[in-house]
């Protein structure tokens, strides 16, 4: 009996649980998270012949591609930077952000078999593969540092900004991947939406071109896309761009954010009603 | 003090489903009328498309008990699991579960077919709770008794579907809880390991755990179930001693399937 009264009890059908009760959910099932993560990355390379080295020669074939029409051709300013890593630098931080948010966006119903049959926080799928993003995107370092050798640039005070860039994009990463797989699960249209949005989000971020191309008293408001904050700093960091102006820096942050705290808040709501659905 | 409490559990389909299924569009033009000024159509809930997988539903189970679920298929003996699993919430009601539960629902849960045996073994587990060293433990009692022997290091899309199922199998019955809920696991494989996997249950199922146990297997569940409840239409039609709910159940067999409509008796 008292046994009994020790352990924790699961309390089923009562009001829903608060943030602390999640958290302490989430840390619980870590092992779980590192085992989901290493999933999608074990069967990646068991299904391909280079696995994560696609997210590095995407990019920088890519890049090869703008450096030719968007730089030799069009010309596009690059704040002074050489081609080549003005655009591998935007082209990397896209490719993860956006490959992190198009994986996300499909956890939930790609491990439907999974959520009919067992409980753990569902937030831990797209979370997931967001963090195998993270992993692909790190194998892009050693080209980003050999094309850096190349044209001599030498990193300077910006490489401090480069961790909180990463963040900044991770959590971007993270919010959209929670707001768009609980969508997924309700409105199939989404796996249509996605890949445009993706698309004229690109567009709508600076890079393949600087952003200060955009006149100054609208980059306030062009900030408010996170991806413009990200972009400037891993540009001050890795390929001799200018400093950004931290206000920008902050306004991006605050908006990445955002989206986390909503998509969190929106996906919790959605999550009981997921097995109903899926 | 009970393991398990049940208070009034119910949970409601909508057979329709406008709410969530529609689609995008059809969601959209509801939305623009509603801005637009115009009345709402009615809340669709007709009483013919809802029904009630359960209802009402009171049950408390002792510490140490092993309690079978009988019920025709469509009688919401799987619905009670998954709710008790907190796979699926119910709609009205509470449930109370002290110790820590590990829901058998299925076996093979997120089995990749591009993963070995031994790979497979470790996220099946990590799925169901168990953590990575509970796992590596337990790993070489595994392998023998799936009798998978060199195949451990092999993709599971080489299996036999024999192999697949007594490995998978295997990992559930080496879950360590206080609360068991386990939905028809054991007619796994041949003969032979049909009473091997048995003969495990039964070991499980003794050790003092609090299980909850779903079978057409009248066999298995005399052998295993110190009581049992019987559901019919969503309501608790029996409970108590276990020849006598075989004797319900058998009875309601006989009857032939509950009709689609009559399932949401309610």
């Amino acid at each position: 009996m008292a046994a009994l009264m020790d352990r924790t009890a699961t309390v089923i059908g009562g009001p829903p649980p608060g943030l602390r009760h999640d958290m302490a959910e989430l840390w619980r099932h870590r092992g779980l998270f590192a085992m989901l993560v290493w999933r999608i990355l074990a069967v990646r390379y068991k299904q391909t012949l280079i696995g994560s080295a696609w997210a590095v020669l995407q990019p920088f074939i890519l890049m090869l591609v703008f450096t030719v029409f968007f730089g030799w051709l069009v010309r596009i300013p690059s704040d002074g930077m050489p081609y080549p890593l003005f655009f591998f630098t935007g082209l990397w931080m896209w490719t993860f952000v956006s490959q992190a948010f198009l994986a996300g966006a499909g956890a939930v119903v790609a491990n439907g078999h999974i959520v009919s049959k067992v409980y753990f926080p569902r937030a831990l799928l797209p979370a997931a593969t967001v963090a195998a993003s993270v992993v692909d995107f790190l194998v892009g370092l050693p080209a980003l540092v050999a094309l850096m050798a190349w044209y001599g640039v030498v990193p300077g005070w910006g490489l401090a900004a480069f961790p909180l860039a990463l963040a900044v994009a991770g959590i971007m990463g993270l919010g959209l991947a929670l707001w768009f797989s609980a969508l997924w699960v309700f409105y199939r249209d989404t796996a249509y939406l996605l890949p445009f949005l993706a698309q004229l989000w690109m567009f709508a971020s600076p890079v393949i071109y600087p952003a200060s191309l955009v006149e100054p008293e609208w980059r306030a408001v062009f900030a408010l896309n996170p991806m413009v904050g990200i972009i400037d700093a891993t540009r001050w960091a890795f390929a001799g761009g200018p400093a950004p102006d931290p206000g920008l820096l902050a306004i991006s942050a605050v908006a990445a954010l955002l989206v986390l705290v909503t998509g969190y808040v929106f996906f919790r709501r959605r999550e009981p009603l997921f097995t109903d659905h899926a | 003090m009970a393991a398990v409490t049940l208070h009034g559990i119910g949970k409601r389909y909508r057979l329709d489903d406008q709410r969530h299924r529609s689609s995008l569009a059809e969601q959209l033009q509801k939305r623009l009328a509603r801005l637009a000024g115009r009345p709402a159509p009615p809340p669709e809930v007709a009483a013919d498309s809802e029904f009630w997988a359960l209802r009402g539903v009171d049950l408390e189970v002792r510490e140490g008990e092993v309690l079978g679920i009988l019920g025709r298929n469509g009688s919401g003996k799987s619905t009670l699991l998954k709710i008790l699993a907190r796979i699926t919430p119910p709609t009205e009601g509470t449930a109370v579960l002290r110790g820590r539960v590990a829901a058998l629902l299925e076996v093979g849960t997120g089995f990749h077919p591009d993963l070995t045996g031994r790979e497979n073994v470790y996220l099946n587990g990590a799925i169901l709770g168990l953590s990575r060293r509970e796992i590596a433990g337990r790993m070489e009692e595994i392998a023998d008794f799936a009798e998978i022997g060199r195949f451990l290091d092999m993709p599971v899309k080489h299996y036999s579907s024999g192999m697949f199922l007594r490995l998978a199998f295997v990992v559930l019955a080496h879950m360590d809880a206080e609360i068991l809920l386990i939905d028809e696991i054991t007619a796994v494989g041949d003969k032979g390991f049909e009473r091997k996997s048995l003969a495990k249950l039964r070991e499980m199922v003794g050790s003092g755990r609090t299980v909850l146990y779903i079978s057409h297997d009248m066999h298995a569940v005399r052998s295993l179930c110190d009581r049992c409840v019987v559901l019919d239409g969503g309501r608790l039609r029996d409970q108590g001693d276990v020849d006598r709910c075989i004797r319900v159940y058998e009875m309601l067999c006989a009857r032939g399937p509950l009709a689609p409509d009559r399932r949401a008796a309610g």
